[in-house]
């Protein structure tokens, strides 16, 4: 009996499990998570590529984002993490490295057998070619037309080769942070054997994918490396960039499946929400575009020589109110480095709450008002002034917002709108009184930050502050090894610099990245410029 | 004849000469350059390296040197390089040509064939309810611009049948279905509008003639209406009309600009205007020349075709 009973249980137990199983096979199949090679993925791009492949010689997303698969770094940061710090960069074209002489050099010992897509051998020879030619080394045997990210390796003194496979970093001081600076999609490494100004037309490049072809104005398509170094990678037969000008035919083709994956910084919420509304099973991740709304008042003229009259500025915008009424609750607030978990050197809420522009609305508003009357100026009797900002509307939106705020304090600012073409021209040169900025950052560092935007001297330094105390804190920062001490520097820093109106942050953009379901591995980190590469990306179609 | 065509040929060199003076000069007071552009790119300018870039591509030499040595690279058939993309102007301009003028072709069909019959119909039955219908409809489309009936059907598309046209421009060698339906539909959009000019000049230019003595004599001889219509009335009242398909065809050259947006069709018109955001001067410079001569041709051709639906036009000699 007992037998017959487990027979039973037996047979019971097998019927459900067939039973529970079979529907299971018979609906849609469940997408395996194990990655599968092959296909192509579409993606999409809102202008032809600036200055073609060419990413050292530019700054804008529209060039880093689809010429990252064809080239390399020396390191990189792990394209399927989403955090960006020393923990987790990866080797790319260095096998591995090592610090040495306390942070003075930094050692790369280079992998072998690596091909660039001409076929030539990959040596040492190539990392000193870049990185001479990036820091316009006295003996560089190349010189970019354009360098916007010199002031980056104003530290290397000089990079040595004492073989083919080892490349060596040495420091005037130590620099920890030098390693972040090298993983951003802003560092690949350019092949010695073609003049620098090839890249502007073409590509040759160590990357996962070789490029077949760039229609200008239409497309750049892919064609995966098979000499690719890494085993098994990359998973895709290819990809193709599709410039579409127009954003609600970018929209439509990315909901009419045309399209697999969006532009980095493209998706504001409310085109999120929309997408969403139409196409459910769209994957969306929100994440910093590592991009700020910022004020920049050129302190070498006035009114705003006066700090007075930029920390008036400051209280009397409404940070938060910004937030809601030009990004729909698509940005966050936040100091002159992203706050966390978006970033991770930005002050929290209890930092950001004692600095002008966080407190109660009304006080804030209070104390601009005071600061104003102390030189002079009130609502019945306005500063007037002339607000720049580029044509182009989330420039035009954010600066409509601070007009507002600013006319309750007795600030009238009328708006200039500045071509493109001009824009940057009249920044760098200090052609303006005021004006509503947007400012991207590269690696979410504060020495990619800091050196840029408040360094002495730097020509994205628009407001033209420089302070030798906020110069000094910032040399001693770069050189902390300990993270901890590290992370109070940089916290200080950010007060300072919030404290004497230097450049007021209003808020830290979100990007709500959009993907169709199919689409793995392609994982959005804390910064638009560093996961491009595609070399993990695979498509479950 | 042949002196008249070789007459407008010699102005039409002197207008595009005065037309290069004037693009040229245009180009150049708009403030900002490629420099200034590729810097911003970069996010920050450098005068040393811009004084670097301005020689590389020889804008720091006079001004007339510059334009001669345009005029001279047009005589040579050499267009000179784009400077944005480092590559012989021609290699760029060239894939656009063909993009453009099929549109802006199969454009003037749609408006044609849309917008003569209904002319002629609206004309014939003046004041009846199927002329107040088409009036209605050709108001409508003068009303709608090209480009936001190109966004409707491109949204109702994707919204009905998650379906867009191709995002890349389809050579009819490689598929001729696709390549049809790639082009039929901003076709429809711009013709549609065009159409509606067409069918209003018909109309009324028909009427007028409509109105005519002989047209009177032609029904007193008991005349079908078909051939008093569409034989004597018609072919007199299409003058006005071929002039109207001329200059819409070569306003449309250069006048696609939103609808090849909407589409992501690679033609000229879209290329110039982010040529003309780059200052992109090789670039601007040829096509707009191009275009420049696009309209002096249509104008010949519509001159020439006066003669021929009226034989009482004579060409001066």
């Amino acid at each position: 009996m007992p037998r017959l009973r487990s027979l039973a249980v037996l047979i019971a137990v097998t019927l459900v499990a067939v039973a529970l199983a079979t529907p299971a096979t018979s609906q849609t199949p469940q997408v395996s998570q194990t990655p599968k090679a092959g296909g192509v993925l579409n993606i999409m791009l809102r202008e032809d590529l600036a200055q073609g492949f060419a990413i050292h010689e530019t700054a804008t997303i529209s060039v880093v984002w689809p010429a990252m698969p064809c080239l390399n770094n020396l390191v990189l940061f792990d394209p399927l993490r989403k955090t960006e710090s020393v923990d987790t960069i990866i080797g790319e074209l260095a096998e591995k490295w090592s610090w040495q002489d306390n942070y003075r050099n930094l050692v790369f010992f280079l992998r072998k057998g690596v091909k660039w897509h001409d076929g030539r051998p990959f040596t040492s020879k190539d990392v000193k070619f870049t990185f001479d030619m990036l820091r316009e080394a006295p003996d560089a045997p190349a010189k970019l037309r354009i360098n916007p990210r010199k002031d980056w390796y104003a530290n290397v003194e000089a990079i040595e080769t004492p073989d083919p496979y080892t490349a060596v970093f040495r420091l005037k001081k130590p620099q920890p942070s030098l390693l972040m600076l090298l993983a951003s999609g802003y560092t690949p490494v350019y092949a010695a054997h073609v003049p620098p100004a090839s890249y502007r037309t073409g590509c040759v490049g160590t990357g996962p994918f070789r490029v077949k072809e760039w229609r200008k104005g239409e497309y750049v398509e892919y064609v995966k490396n098979p000499d690719y170094f890494v085993q098994g990678r990359p998973y895709l037969d290819g990809l193709k960039y599709f410039v579409i000008v127009e954003r609600g035919t970018r929209q439509a083709a990315l909901q009419a499946g045309k399209l697999d994956v969006s532009f980095p910084g493209e998706t504001s919420k409310t085109a999120a929400e929309q997408l969403k509304k139409a196409v459910p099973q769209l994957v969306i991740t929100p994440f910093s575009a590592n991009v700020s709304d910022n004020i920049i008042m050129n302190i070498k003229k006035p009114p705003f020589d006066n700090v007075k009259v930029r920390l008036a500025v400051s209280h009397a915008i409404d940070r938060r109110a910004l937030v809601r009424a030009v990004h729909q609750d698509g940005a966050v607030v936040g100091a002159s480095l992203a706050p966390k978990p978006w970033g991770f050197w930005g002050l929290g809420e209890k930092d950001l709450a004692a600095l002008p522009g966080y407190g109660k609305p009304a006080d804030e508003k209070a104390k601009a008002k005071k600061l104003m009357a102390e030189v002079g100026f009130s609502p019945e009797k306005p500063l007037r002034v002339e607000m720049v900002t580029r044509a182009i509307a989330i420039y035009v939106d954010m600066a409509s917002f601070v007009i507002n705020e600013l006319k309750q304090v007795g600030i009238e600012a009328t708006l200039k709108q500045i071509e493109t073409a001009q824009w940057h021209a009249m920044a760098t040169r200090g052609d303006y009184q005021i004006g509503a900025n947007l400012t991207g950052i590269g690696p979410d560092d504060p020495d990619a930050n800091f050196l840029e935007n408040y360094g002495c001297g730097s020509p994205r330094n628009y407001s033209q502050y420089c302070s030798e105390e906020i110069m000094k804190l910032i040399d001693r920062q770069s050189q902390e090894l300990d993270v901890k001490k590290r992370l109070a520097m940089v916290a200080a820093i950010q007060k300072k610099l919030e404290a004497d109106a230097a450049r007021p942050i209003l808020a830290w953009r979100l990007d709500y990245f959009t993907v169709w379901p199919h689409v793995k591995n392609l994982v959005p980190h804390q910064s638009i410029y560093n996961f491009g590469r595609m070399q993990e990306a695979w498509s479950a179609k | 004849m042949k002196t008249y065509i070789a007459q407008r040929l010699a102005i039409a060199v002197l207008t595009l000469l005065g037309m290069s003076l004037v693009i040229f000069t245009l180009l150049r007071l708009a403030p900002g350059d490629i420099v200034d552009i590729l810097f911003s790119t970069a996010g920050y300018v450098s005068p040393s390296e811009k004084q670097g870039i301005m020689q590389e591509l020889g804008m720091d030499r006079p001004y007339w040197v510059q334009y001669l040595d345009w005029l001279r690279q047009i005589v040579t058939f050499d267009l000179g390089k784009s400077y944005r993309y480092d590559l012989p102007a021609w290699q760029i301009i060239r894939p656009l040509l063909p993009v453009t003028i099929e549109l802006a072709a199969l454009s003037m069909v749609v408006a044609v064939f849309l917008g003569v019959p209904t002319g002629v119909i609206s004309a014939v039955r003046q004041d009846s309810a199927l002329d107040y219908v088409l009036r209605v409809i050709s108001l409508a489309g003068l009303s709608m611009p090209a480009f936001w009936l190109g966004m409707v059907i491109i949204l109702t598309l994707v919204t009905w049948l998650r379906w867009i046209p191709p995002l890349t421009y389809v050579p009819p060698t490689e598929d001729f279905k696709l390549h049809a339906v790639q082009f039929a539909l901003p076709a429809l959009a711009v013709g549609y509008r065009s159409s509606a000019l067409i069918m209003r000049i018909t109309r009324s230019s028909l009427l007028e003639v409509l109105r005519e003595d002989y047209i009177r004599t032609a029904w007193a001889k008991g005349q079908s209406g078909r051939i008093v219509i569409w034989r004597h009335a018609l072919k007199n009242a299409m003058l006005p009309v071929v002039t109207v398909i001329g200059i819409e065809f070569a306003f449309l050259i250069g006048g696609l600009v939103v609808t090849e947006t909407v589409f992501n069709l690679p033609g000229v018109a879209r290329f110039l205007v982010q040529a003309i955001l780059w200052r992109d001067y090789p670039i601007v410079q040829n096509l707009v020349m191009f275009i420049a001569i696009v309209v002096i041709l249509s104008n010949l051709l519509v001159d020439m075709l006066y003669g021929v639906l009226d034989p009482r036009v004579r060409y001066g000699g």
